[in-house]
């Protein structure tokens, strides 16, 4: 075998190893206003996320990840993406990153929040050929709408 | 029944491309690349015997069975019925009427759990291990709750072996009436010695079952030998089809038995008020069963004992052997277990790489192998993992297939570090 697709493999980004291998946003806060955790338990991957607001805005958030590279980096892009955003358009970023891990022309949301940017996140759009792997990059957002079930945006 | 039959081999030396050769689905290409098919343990392959057998019984000799009066039921019937033999003769069975057939392993299991499940007494016990597959878990806790009998779990050693100590220590009051433990672990690869553990379970009067779903693929099975009370076996692990599977049981155990499901075949007369059961196996076979898939298997027995089990065993000792010393040069990798005995499953993690990034890279090279907890998340905890990755080796596995798997391995851990 000459040449490896591992290498050059799409999924894989750089920034998804880099950041899975040494995360920018991980940790815990002394006094998070809210929480919320996803777990797989179909191989035992984990997010914990606490979340300091001020006001409607997400002043801080960290994650707590054990997880595959895709789960891991998808928490760290995550945290990154949402800092300084409102309640509201966090979970407007959340709909928007789900659209995103499904068939582009299959989804209505895809339009509506199309203004909403996803920055960096768009790393993880080459999981849709990947089905068996979609849930590890949503695992953090199920932590996220855990932590705003109980904010009123 | 077998048109395509292996070649016979001289002395034990299995001729790895001739056996391939009968595996059309290893022709594929997985991205472009040769599909290295190293995920046996979860599902084996079909060699073209297996394929053929099947697509010729609905091509040429197909009717429900039991039940036809015409000429087409009859050889239907007879064909169903030699599998039976088939199946008696692969397990060296007393009697073919000891052989029933199932879905699987896990309804063979469950079909122990409720048939003889209603024979024990609250305050009995039934005894497994920790590194059973759910299907040898789950339907004793049903059986716990639904009954009120104790589930105990004989722990294992650090490198993957039965505790036997403790194993005997909890037979030792009494309370056992059925020990339930794997032949070969689908994570760990353990063979576990079986006929001592049936001596010391007989000894404490209990009686034994063996999940053989991975054993008997790699070596001759003989459950007179092993003193079984109980086997069982899933006929896609053994090159044959999905859908089919086999409990063997000692005679008197099974007419002891209620039966399992209840319809058509499995009754002896039937009024309104009641029905009388059919005589074993017939009573533990209700409905019209898999026919097809039950031909798939005979097939597959036929075909894998004209290959012969001192060459599988050699053959995939050698794998197994040549696996654990090119696995163990690839950096930050750990093998998982390191038992007495081992079958054709390795499983490993990696430093820094979790295990289904490692599938999905894998993959991507066209290697297939299994990610995660193989469904025996209580055997993970145990040996404080959530997952791992497991390469498994069947008897169209080659060691340059192997050669390649470590290689990928080192460039993926290169990739992540
Ligand atoms: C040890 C063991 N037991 C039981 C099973 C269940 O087999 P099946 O799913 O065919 O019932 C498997 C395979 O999945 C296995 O590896």
């Amino acid at each position: 075998m000459n040449s490896s697709t591992a290498e050059r493999d799409a999924l894989y980004d750089r920034l998804i190893v880099e950041r899975a291998r040494k995360p920018l946003h991980a940790g815990r806060l002394d006094a998070p206003d809210v929480q919320g955790e996803g777990r797989n338990p179909l191989c035992g991957d984990k997010t914990h996320l606490d979340i300091a607001l001020n006001g409607h805005h997400i002043q801080d958030i960290r994650h707590q990840t054990r997880g595959c590279a895709i789960c891991s980096a998808a928490a760290d892009l995550m945290a990154e993406r949402l800092r300084g955003e409102t309640v509201t358009q966090a979970l407007q970023v959340a709909d928007r990153f789900k659209a995103l891990l499904v068939e582009p022309s299959s989804s209505a949301v895809v339009e509506k929040s199309h203004q909403v940017p996803l920055g960096a996140l768009e790393v993880f759009a080459p999981l849709r050929s990947h089905k068996a792997r979609i849930r590890c990059a949503e695992l953090p957002w199920v932590a996220l709408e855990e932590a705003f079930s109980h904010v009123d945006g | 029944m077998a048109t395509h039959t292996a070649k016979s081999p001289a002395a034990s030396q299995l001729d790895v491309q001739a056996i391939r050769a009968q595996f059309p689905i290893l022709a594929e290409k997985v991205h472009d690349r040769p599909l290295v098919f190293l995920d046996s343990a979860a599902s084996a392959q079909k060699p073209n015997a297996v394929i053929d057998s099947m697509a010729n019984t609905m091509r040429h000799q197909y009717a429900n069975i039991h039940r036809g009066l015409h000429w087409m039921s009859e050889r239907t019937t007879e064909a169903y019925e030699g599998v039976r033999d088939l199946v008696a003769g692969f397990l060296n069975a007393p009697s073919r009427e000891e052989i029933v057939f199932t879905r699987n392993s896990t309804e063979a299991i469950n079909l122990v759990a409720h048939s003889f499940g209603a024979l024990l007494r609250p305050g009995q016990a039934v005894l497994i291990s920790q590194m059973e597959h759910h299907a040898n878990l789950v339907p004793w806790q049903m059986l716990r709750d639904r009954a009120g009998i104790e589930l105990r779990i004989a722990p294992i050693t650090d490198d993957g072996d039965l505790d036997m100590e403790a194993y005997k220590a909890f037979l030792a009051d009494g309370k056992v009436g059925l020990v339930a433990i794997t032949h070969m672990s689908n994570v760990l690869g353990t063979i576990t010695p079986a006929s001592q553990i049936a001596e010391v379970a007989h000894a404490a009067g209990a009686l034994v079952l063996f999940d053989g779903s991975q054993a008997v693929v790699h070596h001759k099975t003989d459950v007179q030998a092993l003193d079984a009370d109980f086997y069982t076996f899933t006929g896609h692990k053994l090159y044959g089809p999905t859908g089919i599977g086999v409990l063997w049981a000692r005679r008197a155990l099974l007419e002891q038995m209620p039966p399992f499901l209840g319809g058509g075949d499995m009754i002896s007369t039937v009024t309104f008020e009641r029905s009388t059961w059919a005589n074993i196996p017939h009573k533990f076979e209700a409905g019209t069963p898999a026919i097809v898939e039950t031909m798939g298997l005979g097939a597959a027995i036929e075909w894998v004992s004209q290959v012969g089990f001192d060459a599988i065993a050699a053959h995939e000792a050698a794998l197994t052997a040549h696996a654990l010393q090119r696995l163990a040069t690839v950096p930050g990798l750990k093998i998982v277990g390191n038992p007495r005995m081992r079958g054709g499953v390795v499983s490993f993690t990696m430093e820094d790489v979790h295990p289904h990034d490692i599938a999905t890279l894998l993959d991507r090279n066209g290697i297939a192998i299994r990610a995660g907890h193989h469904c025996a998340e209580p055997l993970m905890r145990r040996l404080g993992l959530s997952a791992t990755a497991r390469a498994s080796f069947g008897i169209y596995t080659q060691k340059e297939e192997i050669d390649v798997l470590a290689d990928t391995l080192v460039r993926i851990r290169d990739f992540f570090v």
